[in-house]
């Protein structure tokens, strides 16, 4: 045969592209193999340890049992998160189905949308129903105490630091002595402020948080021990007076030693989240604010027509990186619970760890470790997909 | 791309200042703000500087500083050997990170490779691991039941290998690395020099803000890691920092003044750098985390 056309050959990988290839491969070796022997792996190792039984030390096949024990009712577990899932199409539905050259969305859409929205909350709530009458007890409330967690803390840091942000913004004298304070927290080791915190909120009379009550003239409180929603112990004596009596259950709130706990997340992740907003708040043109100024918008119209949406991305980063930082949130309420607390603060991360730790069931808590991560792998989704779309992309 | 981290101020307008009436209920705000937030401070420097009378009897502050409460929790509870152990520990790891992330954050950056990209999403993707799913399997394996090569328990390798490489710090450098242009490159090749040459003669003294930025990130998780040091440290031998005050938690019992102390000890290496380096390291992280 006669070699007449380079092109239809197959290349031949020359000597120096091959050596530029091997220095590639060793340049990301070293750090490939540290992450993906303790990144990687471990995935797939809990998955494995979860389907067997293993109390410290491995034991036969057991399938799914554990898992059941979790959810407690397969016809449940499948109501829950299909009902997540719902909360998705009803999204769709309500912005995107047919929709037809970018038009608007007919109304029958959003009627359907909001009907299957108000399905999903029907689901979602039987599923779990079901889920709490068999499931792990322990577990599912920790998930619940992990939910409060974050829809208590992560909102309030973000308002919080965009009103931070925004003030330390216009050029005022000891910017940079004010961001250094906001931002101590987050640098700070969580244990040792951990320890600070359960000084400061003990039960204790003559501690800071009741020494600050006792000049209002309020009774010293529970703070870390006290079992009881938070919602109870400010509005009791309203609830009585109103014969509501004390109020239950899941929309009752978190209980006060869960709250104390959501401060604490507040002060730890509100200047990190107002220096995020201050940088982007620098990529924001100038321009536009002039031009806007210039049109006659005042102060209030500028900020809610031009920093919010410019801003929406970062934003949208910051919620995303709170919630799964909630979701993983750990030492500092490992430190922050003592006996006193009983479970009062126990979120899934710390129950996870207690049945490791504490019950020395590992095959358990590897199958709680990865329903957990399920539920952050879903609630990354959902977030992406309601959020993720709305958000200004300049 | 290269030349806006450090050299631009991110996080201010640039302008001079000018005092306007209307900036006085931000002034105010923001002192109310400040105040709360460094109340935690305050009160833990105050308490460890009482009596145990003092911490009893509702004083805002001492009336006569003891200084000696450092000492006493120095020597009573070993803080002296936990502090050396933190040190080393987190030494090694800075070490680790900036070697393996400098290298990989190169090749991703700069080296062609057949599956260059897929390597690269896959190591992003552990980003969304949580550290309760790893923990578990990761306990199996430095304690041999995995892989067998022993039990790592109570030793050195345990508390820094895991730490020292993380596709975050990998991906702040292929950024900053994926800045610097070109035609220095090739201008490097034709003087003779390989990738090794280029990255250690060209490369890493035009990238030092982002060395910084990496250094102080995994300094300050270095030292603050938790969890995983609590699991395989059963002895004091390598215990750092943070696990000895929370085993200090434990045993001071109503000794409040010592335990703040002990707190002091912990937090101030920690404060110290930031202090120092407060401007680049804000900026970093400011920087950093939009990117990221």
């Amino acid at each position: 045969m006669i070699r007449t056309d380079s092109a239809t050959k197959p290349r031949r990988v020359s000597a120096m592209r091959r050596r530029e290839w091997l220095t590639g491969y060793a340049f990301v070796l070293p750090a490939t193999l540290v992450i993906t022997i303790f990144g990687l792996f471990p995935i797939g190792y809990a998955i494995y340890m979860s389907v067997h039984r293993w109390r410290i030390r491995k034991g036969g096949f057991i399938g799914l049992d554990n898992y059941l024990d979790i959810v407690g009712d397969w016809w449940g577990a499948l109501a829950f998160f299909g009902g997540l899932l719902l909360i998705m199409a009803a999204h769709w539905l309500w912005t995107d189905a047919f929709r037809r050259d970018g038009g608007a969305v007919p109304l029958v859409a959003k009627l359907l949308g909001a009907l299957v929205l108000l399905g999903s909350g029907v689901f979602v709530s039987l599923g779990w129903r079901l889920m709490t009458e068999d499931g792990d007890r322990r577990f599912l409330a920790g998930l619940t105490r992990t939910v409060y967690y974050g829809f208590g803390s992560v909102p309030v840091q973000i308002i919080l630091a965009l009103i931070i942000a925004s003030l330390l913004f216009q050029n005022l004298r000891g910017q940079e002595l004010f961001r250094m304070l906001y931002f101590l927290p987050y640098v700070t080791p969580a244990v040792a402020a951990a320890a600070v915190f359960r000084n400061i909120f003990s039960p204790r009379p003559e501690r800071p948080a009741n020494t600050v009550l006792s000049w209002f003239g309020i009774e010293p409180q529970q703070w870390l021990f006290e079992q009881r929603p938070a919602i109870n112990v400010v509005f009791g004596g309203l609830f009585e007076r109103l014969g509501i009596g004390e109020l239950s259950g899941f929309w009752a709130g978190p209980s006060f030693a869960l709250v104390t706990v959501i401060i604490f997340g507040i002060w730890t992740y509100t200047g990190y989240n107002a220096v995020i907003f201050l940088a982007g708040l620098g990529n924001i043109p100038k321009q536009l604010y002039e031009a806007a100024a210039i049109d006659g918008a005042t102060r209030v119209q500028q900020f809610r027509h031009i920093t919010v949406p410019l801003l929406s991305p970062v934003t949208f980063y910051l919620t995303v990186l709170g919630f799964i930082g909630t979701f993983q949130a750990f030492t500092h309420i490992y430190v922050m619970r003592s006996p006193n607390t009983r479970e009062a603060v126990d979120t899934a991360s710390i129950v996870i760890f207690d049945t490791f730790y504490g019950r020395n069931n590992f095959s358990l808590a590897a199958a709680q470790s990865v329903v957990l991560f399920a539920i952050i792998l879903i609630l990354t989704l959902l977030q992406n997909r309601l959020f993720g779309r709305s958000v200004f992309r300049g | 791309m290269a030349d806006q981290v450090g050299t631009r101020p991110v996080l201010s307008r640039g302008e001079p200042y000018e005092f306007r009436l209307s900036h006085v209920p931000a002034y105010l705000a923001l002192t109310i703000g400040a105040v709360v937030s460094m109340t935690p401070f305050l009160y833990m420097i105050s308490t460890s500087l009482m009596t145990l009378g003092e911490t009893i009897n509702r004083r805002l502050f001492p009336s006569n500083p003891q200084w000696v409460n450092y000492q006493t929790a120095w020597s009573e509870a070993d803080f002296a050997l936990y502090f050396r152990n933190s040190v080393i520990i987190t030494a090694i790891i800075i070490l680790g990170v900036l070697v393996t992330c400098t290298l990989a954050g190169y090749a991703f950056a700069r080296i062609e490779f057949p599956g260059r990209e897929a390597i690269f999403m896959v190591l992003l993707a552990t980003l969304m691991i949580p550290g309760t799913v790893t923990f578990l399997p990761n306990f199996m394996l430095v304690r041999g039941e995995v892989i067998p090569w022993g039990s790592w328990l109570n030793t050195l390798p345990a508390l820094t290998v895991p730490f020292m490489a993380t596709a975050f710090i990998i991906f702040l450098f292929r950024q900053f690395f994926l800045g610097i242009p070109h035609e220095l490159y090739d201008a490097a090749r034709i003087d003779g020099a390989g990738h090794v040459k280029f990255l250690t003669a060209v490369v890493i003294p035009m990238s030092k803000p982002v060395l910084m930025t990496a250094t102080l990130l995994t300094f300050v998780t270095a030292w603050n890691e938790f969890l995983w040091p609590l699991l395989v440290t059963t002895t004091p031998r390598w215990r750092p920092l943070g696990v000895g005050l929370y085993t200090f938690i434990s045993e001071a019992g109503p000794e409040t003044h010592l335990l703040m102390a002990g707190a002091v000890i912990t937090i101030l290496p920690v404060l110290l750098v930031y202090f120092v380096t407060q401007k680049q390291f804000t900026e970093g992280i400011a920087t950093s985390g939009l990117k990221g």
